[in-house]
């Protein structure tokens, strides 16, 4: 009861910050997102193209990418970046999980656009259309619509993976839970409140997909 | 109007097709039988390119393909083809699957094809699933449409790579209906069909494949009745 007491306390002290910070990390999962999608569709068409060299390129691209620790990918790109061109905390966080999540992405679209029926693409064949045209028309779109559950998954992950730009002082939801942690020493709370803002964004995101899913295959 | 010489085709170490020679007429209907793995739809997949040949050649009216100077693409919009499992495009209804072929290959404008789709699903008895997706059809009215597909392109020939070997008995006669109408129309066709009965009434030649060779060409009656090759006279045996 007292904890309950505690946490309620801390919310109504923290919430214009939190508030504030909260919309840095949609901010920043918003970009991610938007980069991750382009990457990963450049890179899934790297991977299935028929070019040895832009294959090989895609592959080392995922494989660095998933084979390294994103907090890394964060420090490196933020300092790395840094020494060249003048880039805010944001745009560097930003950038490292739009890069980051191109990888995952890529495999996602890869998998989905090879997992549609060859059927189709010979049906499509058989027609006359060339092998552009067969898949911008008939296996992408298929393609597409079978990502939305696994890219959605994708999404969610982001959503939780910004927290770790706070390393490179991006005053998003995480560290703005550190900063209050450290200055009203009630760490066990604070952090509870900052998990309830993400648990309560990851809800409404997966609420807001759930519709979007079902909505897709009333239409078909 | 379709010709194929010495075709041979391999998969790895498998030789399916040891040597073809067909060459079907215009007007034409010619069924391919076998046993499964006989070659027959190998052979049809050769002779839309869905396959490569290893050797021998193929000609469309006169003209000899070369696979790897000639665009395909172009070559196969002349060479229908109707899959044993419809191959409809899921994500669009059923007349959108039989116009999208003619607006993106042969850029016919959209009205025009509209038109011309509707006829066709008329033609196949569908005209008023024209709106639906092909997912709330049944597997004769698919592959009927997957027929109206193939005609929106008017091809030159129309191959069948087992048209009902997918449906359920009672939806077949629907099918073979579609096909036997097209025949008299003067489709020219190469049909792989286990179906003896659509042999007999409507093929003007029946050719059986045995381990990738022509070992039986004749017409229904005396493919029927007098057979030479003793796998043939087996093979009746078994489907008759």
């Amino acid at each position: 009861m007292e904890l309950l007491k505690t946490i309620f306390e801390v919310f109504m002290n923290t919430y214009p910050g939190f508030l504030e910070a909260m919309l840095i990390t949609l901010q920043i999962t918003a970009v991610a997102l938007i980069l991750g999608t382009v990457f990963g569709l450049m890179f899934a068409l790297m991977k299935i193209s028929r070019s040895r060299i832009l294959q090989t390129i895609a592959n080392v691209y995922i494989t660095i990418i998933r084979g390294t620790p994103l907090i890394v990918q964060i420090m490196f790109l933020y300092f790395g970046i840094t020494t060249l061109v003048v880039l805010s905390g944001f745009w560097a966080g930003a950038i490292a999980l739009g890069i980051h999540n191109g990888a995952y992405i890529a495999e996602i679209f890869r998998g989905a656009i090879q997992g549609i029926d060859k059927g189709q693409r010979e049906a499509s064949s058989s027609l006359g259309m060339t092998r552009a045209q067969s898949m911008r028309r008939i296996v992408f779109p298929q393609a597409l619509k079978r990502s939305i559950p696994p890219l959605g998954n994708q999404f969610i992950i982001t959503l939780k993976d910004s927290s770790l730009v706070y390393i490179i002082s991006v005053p998003e939801l995480f560290a703005m839970a550190n900063r209050e942690a450290a200055q009203n020493f009630k760490s066990l709370e604070t952090y509870l409140v900052v998990g309830g803002y993400y648990l309560v964004l990851v809800m409404i995101f997966t609420y807001l997909l759930r519709w979007y899913e079902n909505k897709l295959d009333v239409d078909k | 109007m379709l010709k194929g010489s010495n075709i041979h085709k391999s998969f790895g170490d498998l030789e399916v097709l040891k040597g073809i020679d067909l060459e079907v007429a215009p007007s034409e209907v010619v069924v391919l039988v076998g046993v499964s793995g006989s070659g027959k739809s190998t052979l049809l997949r050769c002779f839309n390119f869905l396959e490569h040949i290893n050797q021998g050649t193929i000609e469309i009216d006169g003209h000899e393909v070369n696979p790897k100077k000639d665009k395909l693409s172009k070559i196969r919009a002349e060479v229908g083809m109707v899959f044993q499992h419809f191959n409809l495009f899921p994500h669009m209804t059923v007349l959108e699957n039989v116009i999208e072929a003619p607006i993106i290959v042969k850029k016919m404008k959209k009205e025009d094809a509209i038109v011309l789709g509707k006829q066709l699903l008329e033609k196949v008895g569908l005209s008023d699933k024209a709106d639906v997706y092909p997912s709330k059809l049944s597997g004769g009215q698919k592959q009927r449409v997957a027929i109206a597909r193939s005609l929106a392109m008017e091809p030159k020939v129309l191959l069948f790579d087992e048209p009902t070997s997918a449906l359920d008995p009672e939806l077949v006669g629907e099918v073979l209906e579609v096909m036997q109408q097209l025949a008299l129309e003067g489709m020219t066709m190469i049909v792989v069909t286990h179906e003896m009965k659509f042999a007999r009434n409507v093929a003007n030649r029946i050719i059986m494949l045995d381990e990738g060779r022509i070992i039986e060409s004749a017409d229904p009656e005396t493919f029927f009745g007098n057979p030479t090759h003793e796998r043939t006279k087996q093979f009746i045996k078994l489907v008759d």
